[in-house]
């Protein structure tokens, strides 16, 4: 099976990673957080060319943010998600930039610390202005705990519409 | 007549012009997002003289947090969300969404609903290439041929109408299938003759757009990426196969129907904004080409959607735990969806990856140094940046 060839290449050049094979081109990877970098430079040696996106999911009940780097690769025509976990309290959300080997990633990793509030240590354009207002810096909006419905109720001052103690709107 | 630097200064402030000179030579200029070429995206340019000395993108004009708003809203009602990141061709996020979730669920939806899938991206794919066309020469000055790429996608539109009961925004494409069936024989007739007369009709936009000196002129030799550039910056679709990639999603992680068509993916080595709008145009007579074959092929019978008891009862419809990432070739690129589900009746993270992230801000910055000021409305038209799958 191709897939598994990847894999099983892959893991033998980095043991610190668990992989397996999800179905026909669609392969994925578990790497700790401190060997993020040494394993996308793993990737793209063999030939993984493309960084698609990174996604960050907000596991409120485990503490940690899952970032997934999807990643695609045109010569072997499949698709890999690189998953890792880093603690959720935002003085604790670093991870160290992959920018200098996917420059693509600058751009990601600004998008993940707007809505999510990860630094990546090492970005120059992580302070930079993204996609949020000045005045919405610092609000996280996508973290699961973030009061979307209070926000928007002070945010366009339509308190007296709603129901303060009615939790399960759907706006 | 020669006039000095500072009297352009008083003459621009006299004027209600607000140019905000850096140093001696040096002028920032805020382009967008009122600009047309722009489409509510802006880009601070700094100027000496008409050369663009560095380009700064700047996005977020067209945040709506959709991918927060998806996690509130049960996993159907998402789709008349989601299908607003994409405005020329709001089927591709449907698409992806839905793929996604199926695959989530394990669920191999029927052939009949492949079809029309597979039709309706391609319509969308054809009205998207007809926007662009329209957008490209408007920008190039050549006016007469954008209105009639208006005019003809508009026939598109009637038969999306038809089929969906929308002109714009569809939201027809729901995890497990599609909403309605095809209306009746009559309208894949009328998707038989509209294919075939915009067909006719490309050698008029050769004529007017593509074999036109004006265009080589005002598009040859800008904004040139090279092949290591383009896939270090996750470029994707029409931009990265004009450097001589040939990328595509429906060739490469072959969805839906499209094993079984026959089609070319055009690929052209120069990298410039020429050899882009080449590529769109080749890959416009592509795609009408294998509508024709999906009419010759006709719907097969069977369900359009997945008979589940599940599909009765959509707000307490509920997907098992588990994470899937499916994309789909659109005309600005690979775009993605990544749906994480925790097993309620709402998905517990949805990320949609837009190609004009990768091609729209840093590979944009990086083209449009030492362009002068007219080239930037082609370079950004040639890209084909559209600002909502940026901001989302």
């Amino acid at each position: 099976m191709r897939e598994q060839a990847i894999v099983e290449k892959i893991l033998k050049e980095a043991p610190y990673a668990e992989g397996k094979v999800r179905r026909e081109r669609r392969v994925e990877f578990t790497v700790p957080a401190e060997r993020i970098k040494d394993f996308l430079m793993t990737l793209k040696e063999n030939s993984f060319e493309l960084m698609l996106q990174i996604t960050v999911v907000d596991w409120l009940k485990d503490g940690e943010y899952e970032l997934v780097y999807q990643m695609w690769s045109i010569t072997h025509r499949t698709h890999a998600m690189v998953r890792t976990r880093i603690p959720r309290e935002l003085d604790k959300a670093r991870m160290p930039t992959v920018r200098d080997i996917y420059p693509a990633a600058e751009t990601y990793e600004r998008d993940a610390h707007d809505f999510f509030g990860v630094y990546f240590e090492g970005n120059e354009k992580m302070e930079m202005p993204w996609i949020l207002d000045d005045k919405e810096q610092g609000l996280f909006p996508h973290r699961k705990d973030f009061d979307m419905l209070g926000y928007v109720k002070r945010k366009y001052k339509i308190l007296d519409r709603f129901d303060e103690n009615k939790d399960n709107y759907v706006i | 007549m020669m006039v000095s630097q500072s009297e352009l200064v008083r003459e621009a402030r006299e004027n209600g012009m607000d140019l905000l000179p850096l140093d001696k030579d040096t002028y920032e200029l805020f382009f967008g997002p009122q600009h047309m070429a722009t489409e509510n995206f802006s880009i601070i340019l700094k100027m000496d003289g008409h050369r663009v000395v560095k380009a700064i993108a700047n996005p977020g004009f067209l945040h709506r947090g959709f991918e927060k708003l998806a996690e509130y809203r049960p996993w159907h009602t998402n789709i008349a969300l989601l299908l607003r990141i994409c405005v020329p061709e709001p089927d591709v996020p449907e698409a992806i969404y839905s793929m996604a979730t199926e695959e989530i669920l394990g669920w191999e939806i029927p052939e009949r609903a492949q079809w029309i899938r597979t039709t309706v991206l391609e319509m969308a794919r054809v009205s998207a290439y007809l926007f662009w066309i329209m957008g490209l020469s408007f920008k190039l000055g050549v006016y007469t041929a954008g209105q009639w790429a208006a005019a003809y996608r508009e026939r598109l539109m009637a038969l999306f109408e038809q089929l969906t009961g929308a002109r714009v925004y569809h939201i027809y494409t729901i995890p497990g299938g599609v909403r309605r069936d095809i209306p009746n024989d009559r309208w894949l007739r009328q998707l038989k003759d509209t294919v075939e007369y915009i067909k006719g009709k490309l050698p008029d936009f050769d004529h007017l757009v593509f074999e036109n000196y004006i265009t080589f002129r005002r598009m040859e030799g800008i904004g040139v990426m090279d092949k290591k550039f383009a896939l270090a910056e996750g470029v994707t679709g029409p931009n990265i196969r004009a450097t001589g990639v040939p990328y595509d999603v429906r060739r490469a992680d072959p969805y839906l129907l499209y094993p079984e068509l026959d089609f070319e993916v055009p690929v052209l080595k120069d990298g410039d904004a020429l050899a882009r709008a080449l590529v769109r145009r080749y890959e416009l007579e592509q795609d009408l080409y294998i509508l024709e074959q999906l009419v010759e092929m006709g719907p097969p019978g069977g369900p359009y959607k997945v008979e589940d008891p599940r599909l009765k009862n959509l707000p307490r419809f509920k997907v098992p735990a588990g994470d899937a990432f499916a994309h789909v070739e659109s005309t600005k690129g690979d775009f993605g969806a990544y749906v994480v589900s925790d097993g309620k009746n709402k998905p517990y993270r949805v990320q949609i990856r837009g190609p004009s992230i990768a091609h729209g801000i840093r590979v944009l910055e990086q083209l449009l140094v030492g362009a002068r000021i007219a080239d930037v409305p082609v370079i950004l038209m040639s890209l084909d940046n559209c600002p909502p799958d940026i901001d989302r």
